[in-house]
């Protein structure tokens, strides 16, 4: 990822950060300086936006029901093993 | 999975401790309260990292005959919820090792980084500032479940327990048994291999 220009070197340093910047993760002082970062460089705030909505995505994405008869069958199996011998 | 050595690791209490002692003493006929509070959890895991309804099926159901084998090794020196995770995962992995030979692709971070030169997207895109409840679709759930499932699978299985499952990078290293810096690697690849995904479907509807 061979750069000259110090400013794109600067947005691909904060682009491996940015996970970690949502999750709250990074040393007070790291965040600070992404923030900064972010609130001046459009590229970089459009990526953490999109990033963000990616998350949210995946954390709404919601959940299926267990198919009954699937669940009735796995209940069934369990029944089966985990009954204790007969003395 | 083989018999845990004792610890001095303080036991953690949580609403499934009484339970699991209660099975432990002799009440096996409990156990299915145990399948009923997770049953659902697991299937989802199973079907985000399946894909495939059956081969969901077969990862609970082989999870918890595990659980049940394995159960009286369990210490509560963790939550049970995240110890049931391991457990799955393990049997996850296990399952996929007998199904593939194929080598797991490593994803860089290179390989995002090309469309992000500066000033290459200027703007925040629509598709990022619709609120989520105007957004989310069954063909938009559709498309990131595809895209989750076409990640290589120890990249799926840190996004799906991070943001799907809601576990700390923490709990994510413990069930995978990887370091939390591992996590954070995977996890920030595997987002950034969605985004692009999502990108790609918003760009031309694929």
């Amino acid at each position: 990822m061979a750069c000259d220009n110090p400013e794109h070197r600067h947005c691909l340093e904060l682009f491996e950060k940015l996970s970690e910047y949502i999750d709250q993760e990074l040393e007070s002082e790291t965040h600070r300086h992404v923030e900064a970062h972010v609130a001046e460089c459009l590229a970089c705030s459009a990526c953490l936006q999109t990033l963000k909505q990616t998350i949210a995505l995946c954390r709404q994405a919601g959940e299926r029901s267990v198919p009954a008869a699937f669940s009735r069958k796995l209940h069934a199996v369990l029944q089966s093993t985990t009954k204790p011998p007969l003395p | 999975m083989t018999a845990a050595p004792p610890s001095n690791r303080p036991k953690i209490n949580d609403n499934d401790t009484e339970l699991i002692e209660a099975i432990n003493s002799g009440q096996t006929e409990k156990f299915s309260e145990l399948v009923r509070r997770y049953e659902q959890k697991l299937y989802n895991f199973g079907r985000r990292m399946c894909g495939d309804a059956a081969d969901a099926e077969d990862l609970v159901q082989d999870t918890f005959l595990n659980v049940f084998r394995y159960l009286k090794d369990f210490r509560h020196e963790t939550k049970f919820k995240n110890w049931l995770y391991r457990v799955a995962a393990s049997t996850c992995i296990k399952k996929r090792r007998r199904s593939k030979f194929a080598p797991e692709r490593e994803l860089s971070l290179e390989e995002f980084v090309s469309g992000e030169e500066p000033g290459a997207a200027a703007q925040v895109p629509d598709w990022a500032q619709i609120p989520l409840e105007k957004l989310l679709n069954e063909e938009l759930v559709q498309t990131l479940h595809q895209a989750i499932l076409s990640l290589p699978e120890q990249y799926r299985m840190v996004v799906v327990l991070r943001d799907m499952e809601g576990f700390s990078t923490e709990e994510t290293a413990q069930i995978m048994n990887i370091s939390s810096t591992n996590v954070k690697v995977r996890l920030h690849r595997a987002r950034l291999f969605l985004r692009e995904k999502l990108k790609g479907y918003f760009a031309h509807g694929l």
